[in-house]
């Protein structure tokens, strides 16, 4: 009897050498494999942020447990009401069970937040992108999202990155010589580094010369990049290929080398028939 | 002489499929036969005061733990967060989950269940884990201002009133560490600029090696103390807190990250050997064209 | 103009300001406003936007399919996966577990026996422990995807426990819970389909290294020196370099460097070959065999070259790409930068 969890095994094998197989070249499987990544990442990204902020944090201060803020108004009646409006098309009319808006309200916050309704309206605007004639109403909720990051980025950039760093090239004259001279190479490099970036001057005399040193400086830090770049890479190979080793094993009943072969063979064909193709339309 | 640069000139038209196939042995034949290749594994100074940091930490300490990572950099990070959960675990230090990625939330998960059975730890007692919010650095502002506002429940939808160890827990001020484990944006940078920078509180992380170079001037200034740079500092990482397990007396399964060492290794040996072939059939050509040319 | 053009305009320099300030005003109600309700609609406002990026490709995805476009077929796998994760998402939870509760001492060496057997646990002792400590339901710590796997437990400890009930995590918590179907769609399909791009890439940069990176001036040699020195020193592998192979490279190191100064050919490699020499024969007599000095280290000469060239290289940038960010950000505050809108 083959358990679940081998039938996903192979399943894994099948998707992770499909993407390998582009290395041979762009193929079929490779092709089908991609085209399920992005369908299922899509998906996968929408369910986690509706879970995740949509119904807590904004259907759950729209509409909290009713238990912890009924206080017995006709306009709350009326509120939860278009609750249970939106209950009733969220469940197909009562076909499928409660499941985005819970009965009785959402537990979490101990208030109505009628505020929230701005998030939720600006949010709606964001879906009406897709209709063309109402799509400018998309640029409200991009404004405020662009605005925010702004002001965010402002502080922030300007604080941890800017006034620290300079702080920090400092040099301690008090230590010992080692140290400052490791200080002034840090202190020459990062100087010389930003004097190459400015283009309001001509990179002539003093400045050509230090801009040249600021040139070298950032080769080498691009040097190092490269490096961990090909080893941030290399390691990554190695995660998925040990994880192709533990699946040939006899407990996953010889997964990845049974579907190997099964590949290349259908690659095999493949080739041959396109071969076979292109010289017929060269006839 | 000549036969050699003939050789050279015909690897320089060599067909990428044959540089795939022996950097795909380079890695396969090392994690075959790992007995045929050991390496002893030296701690970078950098990752030794990760663990000298954390090491500084008493038993009740509170520990704010973020995945910022996924399945597509799980080989380079997820053994740095076994590794620090051993050490948090060993050390009886409470852990607190959070997720700047949605793949942050199974990672956690994942990480979570890995460790706390093999410790004894105990849910909302000893460890929590209260995952994944949308909104990037206006999420980590949220955590360093008022985690409540975020957070009604856990990942495990309990109300986080009921949860006893998240009872002083207001903001990213009630933490005496923060560690990230971080593969891009958001991350590291974004809880150096928005909790940790402007709150004071120490923060370590440790990072996918692409990253290493961007996150280097934190490093160097203190905003960040110490840092894990890619698998080779997860490995070092593993070997410090093994080391510390034993002393310790704690048996516990060994890291991943060490064994894969040495197929990084021999990678990175056949890639700076192909960069070193590469030029010297470069020059060969050039020289033979300039003669040619004459 | 006033709807399309200002307004988004007025919020984006509101909101801006409002923000930015949020830092400096000392306020309560300002403050907790910037601090808890700003950020919370940015994130509620970032999770529509995600919804937009998801629908439209949606949307792209199936007007490739209906107009019949190239490689058309390849689409309905795209709609496929997607309508799966959103099955898998809101319409089926897949997340059952099973409670006991009024197990009888008699029966709990065999219920902990059928649950450790369950859940693959090696030690039925621990299981049955706990069991007796639970005072009020026992939840069987797996989770199943169908009713129908859980009911063949269920079958199997139903003669022996009181009360047996099969329920379901909560709807959102179901997303996150290890073993539903939600999580064996990320585990088996979303897992090894990202790590596996990811790990293509170290293939071609394995080909671009032997094609592509050239020596060709002296910024291109740092490039490559430092590359190749932190690829070396990073790993174990580096350590076990001899110092004489380092010596031989700081030497060849040094001829490049010299090589447009000094024209004649023999004369660079003569000094070269000394050079060598001269370095061997001090070596041995100084006892580098056994004791090797640092600074002929691979490891010693990356960790110096990480701590301090590259450190100074990544500060400049950093500090250069942050001011062009508070620049970038300060011309949208204001309202000068309107790209944002479209505008070109």
């Amino acid at each position: 009897m083959i358990s679940a969890e081998i039938i996903s095994a192979w399943f894994v094998v099948l998707l992770t050498l499909s993407i390998f197989s582009f290395l041979y070249k762009d193929n079929p499987f490779y092709k089908a494999a991609e085209h399920l990544y992005v369908g299922v990442s899509a998906g996968y990204v929408a369910v986690i942020s509706f879970w995740q902020q949509v119904q807590p944090n904004l259907f759950g201060r729209l509409w909290p447990s009713r238990a912890a803020v009924d206080d017995g108004s006709v306009f709350q009646s009326f509120w939860y009401a278009i609750y249970e409006f939106f209950n009733l098309i969220s469940t197909g009319f009562g076909v499928l069970d409660r499941s985005i808006f819970p009965k009785g309200g959402i537990i979490g916050f101990g208030e109505i937040r009628m505020i929230y309704l701005i998030p939720f309206i600006l949010g709606i605007f964001m879906l009406l992108r897709l209709v063309p004639k109402l799509g400018w109403l998309a640029r409200w909720a991009i404004a405020y999202i662009v605005g925010m990051a702004a002001g965010l980025r402002f502080y922030g950039f300007l604080n941890s990155n800017v006034l620290n760093q300079i702080k920090a090239s400092a040099i301690n004259f008090t230590s010992d010589w080692g140290t400052i001279i490791n200080s002034l190479i840090i202190f020459i490099g990062t100087l010389s580094g930003l004097i190459y970036f400015f283009y309001s001057t001509e990179h002539k005399g003093v400045v050509g010369r230090l801009s040249r040193i600021g040139i070298y400086f950032l080769m080498i830090k691009f040097g190092a990049s490269f490096g961990f770049a090909v080893m941030g890479r290399i390691s990554l190979l190695i995660g998925r290929i040990n994880d192709l080793k533990d699946y040939s094993s006899s407990e996953y009943h010889y997964a990845t080398p049974v579907i190997l072969i099964f590949i290349i063979i259908c690659l095999a064909i493949w080739s041959f028939i396109g071969e076979k193709d292109r010289n017929e339309s060269i006839a | 002489m000549d036969t050699i640069k003939r050789v050279f000139i015909s690897l320089g038209s060599l067909d990428r499929r044959i540089i795939f196939l022996i950097v795909g042995l380079s890695v396969l034949i090392p994690l075959l036969k790992p007995e045929w290749v050991s390496l002893p594994i030296r701690p970078r100074p950098e990752s030794q005061i990760v663990f000298n940091e954390i090491n500084k930490l008493n038993e009740g300490d509170k520990v704010l733990l973020s995945f910022e990572y996924g399945p597509s950099t799980k080989p380079e990070i997820h053994p740095m967060a076994i590794a620090i959960l051993k050490h948090l675990y060993a050390k009886n230090i409470q852990v607190y989950g959070f997720a700047l990625w949605p793949d942050g939330n199974f990672m956690s998960t994942e990480a979570f269940s890995e460790v706390s059975h093999q410790y004894e730890k105990e849910y909302g007692i000893d460890y929590v884990n209260l995952g994944y919010k949308p909104g990037a650095e206006a999420v980590v502002k949220g955590i360093a201002a008022d985690i409540r506002a975020l957070y009604t429940v856990d990942l495990k939808g309990t109300p986080i009133e009921d949860i006893p160890m998240m009872k002083d827990v207001i903001n990213v001020n009630s933490f005496d560490f923060v560690f990230s484990l971080s593969a891009g944006f958001p991350g590291s940078t974004e809880w150096v600029q928005y909790a940790c920078d402007p709150k004071n509180i120490p923060l370590s992380t440790g990072v996918t090696s692409i990253m290493v170079t961007d996150i280097l001037p934190y490093v160097e200034n203190g905003q960040i103390l110490g840092l894990l740079a890619g698998m080779p500092g997860a490995a070092e990482y593993e070997s410090l807190v093994e080391a510390e397990l034993k002393r310790m007396d704690i048996t516990g399964i060994p890291g991943k990250a060490s064994g894969m060492m040495a197929a990084q290794s021999i990678a990175h040996v056949v890639i700076v050997l192909f960069i070193i072939f590469g030029n010297i059939t470069y020059y060969i050509i050039r020289n033979k064209n300039g003669k040619d040319k004459i | 103009m006033l709807l399309k053009r200002h307004i988004p305009l007025i919020i984006v320099i509101g909101v801006g300001l409002l923000t930015l300030f949020g830092h400096f005003i000392n306020n309560d109600s300002i403050q907790a406003f910037v601090d808890k309700d700003a950020l919370q609609w940015f994130d509620i406002i970032a999770s529509f936007a995600v919804f937009l990026g998801a629908l439209n490709m949606l949307k792209l995805q199936i007007i490739k399919i209906i107009k019949k476009q190239k490689n058309w077929q390849y689409s309905i796998l795209a709609v496929i996966g997607f309508v799966f994760a959103i099955f898998a998402g809101f319409f089926y939870r897949g997340a059952n577990f099973i409670t006991l509760s009024d197990v009888k001492d008699a029966h709990l060496a065999v219920v902990s026996e059928i649950v450790s057997k369950e859940l693959k646990e090696p030690n039925p002792y621990a299981i049955q422990t706990k069991i007796a400590a639970t005072k009020t339901d026992f939840e069987i710590d797996k989770i199943y995807i169908t009713s129908e796997s859980a009911n063949v437990v269920i079958e199997k400890l139903k003669p022996y426990v009181g009360t047996i009930e099969l329920r379901s995590k909560p709807w959102g918590t179901h997303v996150q819970t290890k073993g539903s179907l939600f999580y064996w769609m990320f585990i088996n399909i979303i897992t090894p389909l990202g790590a596996t791009m990811f790990a293509l890439l170290a293939f071609f940069v394995a080909s671009a290294s032997y094609r592509a990176f050239r020596i060709r001036n002296f910024e291109a040699t740092l490039l490559l020196v430092a590359g190749i020195i932190l690829m070396l020193g990073r790993v174990p592998i580096g350590g076990l370099i001899p110092w004489w192979t380092v010596s031989i490279m700081i030497i060849f190191g040094i001829g490049a460097v010299a090589a447009p100064f000094i024209k004649k050919r023999s004369l660079l490699l003569g000094l070269m070959g000394g050079g060598s020499f001269i370095i061997f024969v001090f070596g041995a007599y100084m006892g580098w065999n056994q004791n090797p000095p640092k600074l002929l280290s691979i490891p010693y000469i990356q960790d110096w070259i990480f701590a301090y060239p590259t450190m100074a290289g990544s500060r400049a940038l950093m500090i250069g790409i942050a001011l062009g960010i508070v620049a970038t950000s300060f011309r949208i505050i204001i309202g000068l930068d309107k790209s944002f809108l479209g505008d070109k």
